[in-house]
């Protein structure tokens, strides 16, 4: 057992808090301050992309049958070799998480790379679709995004009541429906969008499409006024009589094919999608813990320079503040070491994910407190995390949502 | 870097301490409750798979072994009976004091005998608050509550100092609040001699820090055995049609109780950790140890709520466990004291989270 930071990591770490206070919180509160989006054409995301960043991790080429032998080596253990020496993508993503949410998690949102659509084209996609979609992303000659859209108006946590559809149209595949609160959706070169083939089949009717941008029927893109996090675009659109080429179905026909009636086929198109959510449940957790572990550093230095030190009541909040995120912090950081074990992570992930965000609330409430009148100028970093963090309870599935999927596991709570 | 995984020895500690345990300790808990103490079969085979000098150094015969092998173990043995894992330990966290503060003949001298004399017990108070006054080598004042019924070796700790009392020692029977399987006394001193005194800021601070990891492993044990057993009655208990387990209400209260469990035993372990690498730990066990009492304190009495009418009723353990982790939640200062400690420099340090500053 260790709790330690590898060199390496710990310099990609201390990278992120140089860059994290020179450009990306100074970048965050001009955002907040402005109530829109980082500019695409922004010259942080050029210095990113000078810096090594904005890339896909997907290797290409011959590397992706090792890639991939690699990922599908599920349940099997670790050799003991591999174990303890250094940080699995989980655990590094889960840690520099943590870091850029530290500085802003919502321009940490905004940066370029394929996003959260990179997760489902790399476990569902062709050799081929990785070459279309992800190739671009190697070596980037300007700062491109990809997208992902699941949730719709209708539709959020419960994924499973989407309403875009699906039908097939000879080499094409036609798309109608809804999408909110898709990140950097307006700027990406594509989305991956989920549709349902057949509403009555539920999660087994589901398809992932890669749509790109310049594709008819695809539009209205609108981006919303958020809360917090302004520094990221998120945006609805639509997708009317959208014709999408049949070879971007992620995966190909097969995927979610059930000629043989197995359960595990018939609902490869959902677990395609809790695949990727149960990939990034800890990460988010990491961000809350990020933005909390902000709002403890202002507050405990407000306290600092207000002279409450030696205020019991003060203090006595602090530590409790730094408890709970640090106890989110581990859980975080269990859930990523056991995927990067690949062992099984459903209800470790969970946990990790319905505690940090809460925790960081917490932290930044307590931070609004101390600040008293202070924090209701509206113009205190603390006032801006306090915004920030309430996303970080909704999206990925809620922290309700989180307490559903344990409970399933401890005491089989039925799904009805 | 960051690695979850236990080595395969302590894996194998674990198991062996969850084994006796379950089957020498669980099956007779209000056995041991009723007599004050345990049978002498089964001293002799907590002796005998070396679970008494766990952390006793090799060179004197123990296993030598450090905090997170401790914790390990107590969780299994807080997870059948606190109490017995307190009287079973003839040392306890005594031996964390003796082991700061005095020098490697001092602990030979005084502590040894105590490994070669079964039964006997040396105990730890914490005199924060000078109950004890030591004066001119003598010791006076009165201990309200001591989770023992026969002390051999008293050791008092405070901030500054570890003072060793071991004749003069009167004791006075109380009924107990929880860990009744330990014993209960009154203690009280008038002009005992101090057989051994050192002053050493650092080592007691160190001392009461593993100190309250003890604590903390027991209580963690105690609330992960009374969340484990509710979970299960809960899915065998019928009400309104369907076992109590799938009404929402208590579903996500048990996934409260078992999160609860697991952050505080995550904060454990970095602690102890922390501990066996060398570091400053005296904040991460404090904080430690302030998690596990709060989130034993949620969770044995909800424990018992699940079990509603039979909870209450001495028959099923839950009640035990309820009383169990608030008496281990009052030792060594309590949930105040390692809140004082826990806090103390949150305010005046710059990242008290940082990543690159958290190192163990």
């Amino acid at each position: 057992m260790n709790f330690t930071i590898d060199d390496e990591l710990r310099k990609r770490l201390a990278g992120i808090r140089e860059l994290g206070r020179t450009q990306i919180r100074p970048l965050g509160l001009e955002a907040d301050r402005a109530g829109k989006p980082v500019d695409p054409d922004h010259p942080f995301y050029a210095l990113l992309l000078k810096l090594g960043l904005g890339r896909t991790r997907w290797l290409g080429g011959e590397l992706d049958a090792e890639q991939d032998a690699t990922r599908s080596r599920v349940g099997s253990p670790p050799s003991g070799g591999e174990r303890g020496h250094k940080a699995g993508p989980s655990l590094t993503g889960v840690l520099l998480s943590e870091e850029l949410a530290y500085w802003d998690r919502g321009v940490a949102v905004s940066f370029p790379g394929p996003g959260l659509g990179e997760p489902p084209v790399l476990s569902m996609g062709t050799p081929e679709q990785k070459e279309r979609f992800l190739a671009r992303f190697r070596e980037p000659d300007r700062p491109r995004w990809g997208s992902f859209a699941m949730t719709e108006p209708g539709a959020g946590s419960d994924v499973a009541a989407i309403r875009t559809s699906c039908k097939r149209d000879g080499d094409h595949w036609i798309l109608d429906g809804d999408k909110s609160f898709a990140a950097n959706a307006s700027r990406a070169d594509w989305i991956v969008v989920w549709a349902t083939a057949d509403t009555s089949l539920g999660r087994a009717g589901h398809r992932a499409f890669v749509v790109e941008r310049d594709t008819p029927g695809l539009g209205d893109f609108k981006i919303e006024k958020k809360m917090g996090l302004k520094a990221y675009e998120s945006t609805s659109f639509t997708l009317r009589h959208c014709r999408v080429p049949a070879s971007h179905l992620l995966g190909g026909e097969a995927t979610y094919s059930n000629q043989d009636g197995s359960r595990g086929a018939k609902r490869a198109g959902f677990k395609g999608a809790l695949q990727s959510f149960n990939a990034t449940r800890p990460m988010i957790g990491a961000m809350a813990v990020g933005i909390g572990r902000a709002a403890l550093d202002e507050a405990a230095a407000f306290a600092r320079e207000h002279d409450l030190g030696s205020d019991p009541r003060v203090r006595d909040r602090l530590e409790h503040t730094r408890r709970k995120l640090r106890v989110a912090r581990l859980l975080c950081w269990r859930a990523a070491w056991l995927a990067d074990q690949q062992q099984p992570n459903i209800v470790e992930a969970s946990m990790a994910k319905a505690h940090a965000p809460a925790a960081a609330l917490d932290a930044t409430l307590l931070g609004m407190e101390l600040l008293g009148e202070v924090g209701a100028r509206g113009d205190h970093l603390i006032e801006k995390l306090f915004r920030d963090v309430k996303a970080m309870d909704i999206v990925e599935g809620t922290g309700q949502i989180q307490h559903i999927v344990i409970a399933r596991q401890l005491v089989g709570l039925p799904r009805e | 870097m960051i690695d979850f995984a236990l080595d395969p020895e302590l894996e194998l500690l674990r198991e062996t301490a969850r084994s006796f345990a379950q089957h020498r300790l669980r099956p007779h808990d209000r056995d041991f409750e009723t007599a004050r103490g345990v049978d002498v079969a089964t001293r002799d085979a907590f002796t005998e798979i070396g679970l008494a000098a766990l952390e006793w150094p090799e060179a004197l015969g123990g296993a030598g072994l450090g905090a997170l092998a401790r914790a390990l173990v107590l969780e299994e043995l807080g997870a059948a009976d606190a109490g017995a894992a307190l009287t079973l330990d003839p040392l306890g966290p005594a031996f964390y004091a003796l082991a700061e503060c005095g020098e490697a003949a001092a602990l030979q001298a005084i502590a040894q005998p105590l490994l070669e004399r079964p039964g006997s017990r040396a105990v730890l108070a914490w005199n924060g608050v000078a109950r004890v006054a030591l004066r001119n080598g003598r010791a006076t004042g009165v201990l309200p509550w001591l989770p023992a019924d026969r002390v051999d070796l008293l050791v008092l700790l405070d901030g500054d100092a570890v003072a060793v009392i071991d004749e003069g020692i009167a004791l006075a029977p109380l009924r107990g609040a929880g860990l009744r399987a330990a014993g209960a006394s009154e203690l009280r001193l008038d002009g005992a001699p101090v057989r051994a005194w050192w002053v050493n800021p650092r080592g007691a601070r160190r001392a009461l820090a593993r100190a309250r990891l003890y604590a903390a492993s027991l209580l963690l044990g105690v609330m992960r055995a009374a969340a484990g057993f509710s979970r299960d009655y809960a899915l065998q208990r019928v009400a309104f049609g369907k076992p109590i387990a799938h009404h929402q209400a208590l579903a996500f209260l048990i996934t409260d109780m078992a999160m609860a469990v697991d952050g505080a035993r995550l904060l454990v372990h970095e602690a102890a950790v922390r501990l066996d690498r060398g570091g400053d730990a005296e904040e991460a066990c404090a904080t430690a140890f302030l998690e596990a009492a709060e989130q034993a304190m949620f969770v044995t009495p909800n424990a018992v709520q699940i079990l509603g009418g039979h909870g209450f009723m001495q028959d099923y353990p839950v009640e035990k466990w309820m009383r169990e982790a608030r008496a281990l939640g009052l030792c060594f200062g309590g949930v105040d004291g390692a809140r004082e400690d826990a806090g103390r420099g949150i305010v005046a340090a710059h990242a008290p989270l940082g990543l690159l500053e958290a190192q163990p």
